[in-house]
């Protein structure tokens, strides 16, 4: 190793200006790879274009069994994502009801209506369609029916708002029909009678934003002469405004984390010429990765955008070591060449373990099973490789390409004691010595943080949520609070249910229905006895064909089903009665397995709505249940004795097909599929975030294991955020697990290094300590452990070892050469001490800027690379020190 | 039965058609109230009373079908089925009567359609043993759940749009309709290729206040029943959800004399067995 190291360096030293090429040429090659298909795809069309994608859908892997069970359920239940409009109107009396404010309302949805687009994939040979807001699907007061009492005995289905009232007596007129359908009530129109929200879905969800900007000019050409206020939202509109914004916090706060290290880093070493070098590590580092990220076909996500951002303190963490030690030895010997090599040679080793150790960290989390982090993990390690490699060789080269003229009064100069004599020395200085002489206080004060740290862990309460991914004062979360305090909640959730059919064997199904094919034509006594042979002779091959192959009982009765109906179409008018009574037969066979029909089953679902009414995140469910009963009290005369369900299934039946006598007969097809076989209920949550959806998933265990259904009837969830929990947890554990493994990994690594595993240990202290400190001061202030949070476990793994490396190590060459440890311990708080410092200052402070992001993820990523690094800054400063003076005995002995 | 077949089969019945109804004298051209006239007489009046049993099939974006069947009586206030001064133009009664799905079987609704006051209609749901009247004030609500609406079923009154004819073919009138009252309808127009010489329109496409063409009926099967040129097979599709409904008609007879004491209330208790056949 040693002579390889030699040879890289002496490489760099002697020929700096092809070191530069090579790094130009690859960084130049990596960006066109990315650039090229992004600007010309056509021309590049074999290369990987630029891709985006903010949904957090996709933290899951398509694949999922939720996420493809939550595909299928929206297509069974004809569900799509939708944006919220809410109105509301705090000035007048009765609030959104007065002609004024539903006039607006009115032209709104009309506007709404427009907002479709071609195809941007046109399927070929079929007419042009066109996406964007689904017209049919719209919720809005203009376009439900109501259905309501009409006097004597007369029911009447008519639009809730045809037109906009025209006086103040119809608007309070559109509001008691509304608030009277409890599908409507608390999600058309708020409980108190303020608010009114319009749903828009989107034939894929990518349309959000173009809809919101559409609908936001819209509302601003009112100009504001009106008491209205419009609020937008819904998860795929925080999600759209989230990649939006990402983009621009890509290109303000990266660059400026950037130009405040520059500066720092000018105010450490006052040679501009000199510091610009890390800069164009951290920047080649950076674009070469997301160059390779690109061109191997990667998509931008939510978690690859920080990509950059996580390369770049990591590219200028060894810069800084190097330029540092230069700093102090140079003017030694004011020979650029000898010093670097030198300095080299010191750092080489720490510097190469501290790039495999933080590798091994973000490694790591390929083996979370949440793909955007694994391909997140994978390519911060490659752009911490790249940053190594072009740390080792490129500085040096570019301080080769500085005239020594340049430099003459670069560092500090050797004898006029500046080196001794700067505040930072002297502070280090002190603090050297203050750790040897209080160790035991130091010890103490460990033992005392790792017992508020456990309390604080202990605390630590796993959440996300992406509307909160938004400052508290962004117009979504304003949007967010407005409406689940005005409606009964904004964030859908869906429990579908199924029946579990039941195993009877098929041959002896099909028997039974045979002889009830049969039964039926005794009883009725229709045709000859020659006619029915015929008929029954056919029936039976036809089932017996099916039987052969193996089908299901309910796809033997579709079968027949159109297999007599093509009889019917060609029968000669004696047969076709018998053919139609046999139809009636495997009619009432096919509705037996219509699970939904049933007045018990409703029953069951009624119950469980009722217990769902009592957990408080949850507003209100909606369910086919109440269709049936709105419906059924109007049939009769609107009482409230006759809101419940009717005791037959024939009943139920009558009073479904009465619902679907209405303009909008579609609807009912989002609560039940048209087989009667699958069946939800959607639930209005008041919160989007993890841990309420937790706790009903568990209440809706609880009453599934208290509260046995009638039949056999599988539940499962879907919605987005149901979805969003399942990835939180999955992430949760995965990093977890990614985090104990790598951890093991350092620690084998370090063993490695210091060839002890006494020494190893030590240097795991200022990480475990600094981790531990971060996550109990997370638990204590009460800040939600969620996806930034999660993935800033990898980078103080990889951030905190580097220190303790670097002194460690130091530590050792420095014992060799004075032989006792009070000795080595100045020179440690010299140079190295020195690097340490200067290198937490620059890169916490640089990371600073983020703070003003109006993006909590990148807020938390600021915070956290800040404390994460002054804390593993500390505790390798402190507690190294402290524990090496307390263990001396064994630690030099052991070290040979 | 493959689509291809149907429209090969359509065609035919086209060119037979054709040469019973090739008139050897040149007529005036007709105005376009008169094409109107005759084309409702022709879909709506023919003789003074009628039956048929219709099969429907709902089929919906993702293929999955519904099907019912059911029974419809008509029968005509006006004895005339003559198109001149109107004389088949009058108030009509529909009785239609479920049979299938097994679960709505024996429903029956009726409808009375004025031509100068709202229509009037009661549906009879007898598992919940109720007769209710519904307020009609709007006829184009989904019939049965299907994609035609009542006003398809019993027909749309004339005086309620202003008529152009646009363009005549070889064997079609094109028709544009324009409702006087726009905000009774959810259309802002529509347009009818009616047949040249049986007067049936081949299909009718309706427009929406964006000029998008999201609603489509076609006439797909037309014979001839006791002289009458009859549509035996017809759909209507909704653009905008993707779902289709295809009639087939079945059993059609004409002037069978129907009592006009069956079109009543009472008889929807008591659905009159023989005419159900």
């Amino acid at each position: 190793m040693g002579s390889d190291e030699n040879r890289l360096i002496h490489y760099s030293v002697d020929k700096p200006g092809r070191v530069t090429a090579a790094m130009l040429v690859s960084t130049v090659l990596a960006i066109m790879l990315a650039v090229l298909p992004s600007i010309w795809p056509a021309t590049f069309s074999m290369l990987n274009p630029l891709a985006v994608d903010t949904d957090p859908e996709n933290m899951l892997s398509s694949e999922e069994p939720v996420r493809v069970f939550h595909q299928q359920m929206k297509q069974a239940f004809s569900l799509s994502d939708m944006v919220v409009v809410g109105v509301i109107n705090d000035v007048h009396p009765e609030g959104v009801f007065n002609p004024q404010t539903l006039a607006q309302v009115f032209e709104l949805t009309e506007f709404a209506k427009t907002l479709v687009w071609p195809d941007p994939k046109p399927i070929p040979g079929q007419p042009e369609s066109l996406k964007g807001v689904i017209e049919v699907d719209m919720i809005a007061p203009s376009l439900l029916d109501s259905i309501e009492q009409a006097g004597l005995g007369s029911v009447k289905f008519d639009w809730l708002m045809p037109e906009p009232p025209a006086t103040q007596e119809q608007a309070l007129s559109i509001r008691d029909k509304a608030q009277k359908i409890p599908l409507l009530n608390g999600t058309l129109v708020s409980d108190d009678g303020k608010a009114i929200a319009i749903y828009l879905p989107l034939s894929d969800k990518h349309y959000s934003y173009q809809v919101k900007e559409a609908l936001e000019e819209k509302i601003t050409s009112w100009g504001s002469d009106h008491n209205n206020q419009f609020h937008i939202t819904g998860l795929p509109v925080a999600e759209a405004t989230f990649g939006i914004e990402m983009f621009y916090q890509m290109a303000i706060s990266a660059p400026l984390a950037m130009l405040l290290i520059f500066l720092l880093l000018w105010f450490f070493f006052k040679k501009l010429s000199i510091v610009i070098s890390p800069m164009i590590v951290a920047m080649v580092s950076s674009l070469t990765t997301m160059g390779v990220f690109i061109a191997t076909g990667n998509t931008i996500h939510i978690m690859s955008s920080m990509i950059p951002i996580f390369i770049m303190p990591i590219a200028v963490l060894d810069s800084v070591h190097i330029l540092s030690e230069f700093f102090d030895e140079y003017q030694k010997t004011r020979d650029r060449k000898s010093t670097l090599i030198k300095v080299m040679g010191h750092l080489f080793k720490p510097m190469l373990f501290t790039t495999l150790t933080t590798m091994a960290g973000f490694a790591s989390l390929y083996f979370t099973p949440i793909p955007p982090v694994q391909v997140f993990g994978l390519f911060v390690a490659l752009g911490v490789f790249l940053a190594w490699f072009w740390t080792i060789t490129f500085i040096p080269a570019f301080i080769m390409f500085i005239p020594e003229k340049k430099l003459e009064n670069f560092g500090y100069v050797s004898g006029d004691g500046s080196a001794e004599n700067s505040l930072l020395s002297r502070v280090l200085k002190k603090t050297g010595r203050f750790s040897f002489q209080q160790r035991k206080l130091i010890i103490l004060g460990t033992l005392v943080m790792l017992v508020v740290a456990v309390m604080g862990i202990k605390k630590i309460n796993i959440n996300d949520n992406p509307t909160k991914w938004f400052e508290e004062s962004h117009p979504i979360r304003v949007a967010d609070r407005v409406l689940n305090e005005k409606f009964a909640g904004t964030y859908l959730t869906y429990l579908a249910l199924e029946s579990n059919a039941v195993a009877v064997s098929l041959d002896n199904y099909a028997t039974g229905l045979m002889r009830k094919v049969i039964a039926e034509q005794k009883i009725s006594g229709n045709g000859e006895a020659a006619q029915l042979a015929a008929i029954n002779k056919k029936i039976v091959n036809a089932i017996t064909q099916k039987v052969k192959v193996n089908v299901t009982q309910n796809e033997l009765i579709l079968f027949l089903d159109s297999y007599i109906e093509m009889q019917i179409e060609e029968a000669e008018s004696a047969d076709m009665d018998v053919w139609e009574q046999v139809q009636a037969v495997i009619d009432a066979e096919k509705q037996k397995v219509e699970l939904f029909k049933d007045p018990e089953i409703l029953n069951y679902i009624e119950g469980l709505q009722e217990y769902l009414k009592t957990i408080s995140v949850v507003g209100k469910s909606n369910s086919l249940v109440d269709i049936v009963k709105t419906v059924y009290r109007e049939l009769h005369l609107g009482n409230i004795e006759d809101f419940r369900i009717p005791d037959n299934r024939n009943a139920v039946a009558q009073t479904l097909i009465s619902y679907q006598n209405s303009h909008r007969p579609h609807d009912l097809w989002h609560f039940v599929t048209p087989d009667y076989r699958k069946a939800n209920i959607m639930l209005q949550l008041s919160s989007g975030d993890n841990q309420d959806m937790l706790i009903v998933e568990q209440a809706v265990k609880e009453y599934f294991e208290n509260n046995p259904p009638p039949v056999e009837l599988s539940y499962r969830w879907f919605g987005l955020t149901y979805i969003n929990s399942v990835w939180q947890e999955k992430m949760v554990a995965g990093m977890a697990n990614a985090l104990a493994g790598s951890f093991i990994v350092v620690f084998i690594m370090m063993s490695f290094l210091f060839r002890s595993m006494l020494w190893g240990l030590l240097s795991m202290i200022p990480l475990t300590m600094s981790l531990g400190f971060i996550y109990g001061v997370i638990g204590l202030i009460g800040k939600d452990y969620d996806m930034p949070v999660a993935v800033l476990s990898a980078l103080s793994l990889g951030l905190a070892i580097d220190y303790a490396i670097h002194f460690l190590s130091r530590s050792r060459q420095f014992y060799a050469l004075h032989g006792n440890w009070p000795d080595t311990l100045n020179a440690v708080f010299a140079e190295p001490a020195r690097a340490i410092t200067r290198n937490a200052i620059i890169v916490g402070v640089g990371f600073l800027p983020l703070l003003a992001a109006p993006l909590v993820p990148y807020q938390t990523v600021g915070v956290l690379i800040a404390s994460i690094l002054i804390s593993a800054g500390i505790a390798s400063l402190l507690m190294l020190p402290a524990l090496i003076t307390m263990l001396q005995k064994y630690l030099w002995v052991s070290s040979k | 039965m493959n689509k291809h077949h149907l429209y090969l089969r359509f065609f035919c019945i086209q060119v037979v058609l054709s040469f019973f109804f090739i008139s050897p004298v040149v007529a005036k051209p007709l105005s376009v109230d008169e094409i109107v006239q005759r084309s409702n007489q022709a879909v709506y009046y023919q003789g003074k009373s009628g039956r048929a049993q219709i099969s429907m099939v709902i089929t919906d974006n993702q293929g999955r079908e519904r099907k019912r069947r059911m029974t419809v009586l008509r029968r005509d206030a006006a004895d005339s089925d003559e198109v001149a001064g109107l004389a088949y133009l009058g108030d009509q009664k529909f009785y239609v009567y479920l049979h299938r799905p097994a679960d709505v079987s024996k429903m029956t609704f009726l409808i009375w359609k004025h031509l100068r006051k709202n229509d009037s209609r009661w549906v009879y749901l007898p598992a919940l043993d109720l007769v209710k009247r519904i307020a009609a004030s709007d006829k184009r609500t989904s019939f049965v759940g299907s994609d035609f609406f009542y006003e398809d079923i019993s027909g749309r009154n004339l005086q309620e749009d202003n008529f152009t004819l646009e363009e005549t073919t070889d064997k079609l009138y094109v028709i544009k309709g324009v409702p006087k009252d726009p905000g009774s309808v959810e259309f802002s127009y529509y347009r009818l290729y009616i047949h040249r010489q049986s007067f049936i329109p081949i299909t009718i496409e309706y427009f929406d206040k964006n000029d998008r063409k999201y609603r489509i009926a076609k006439a797909l099967k037309q014979e001839n029943i006791s002289g009458f040129p009859t549509v035996t097979k017809a759909s209507m599709e909704n653009l905008l959800t993707g779902s289709k409904t295809v009639m087939r008609y079945r059993k059609v007879e004409y002037n069978i004399n129907l009592d006009d004491q069956l079109f009543s209330e009472r008889y929807l208790r008591k659905p009159p067995k023989k005419y159900l056949r």
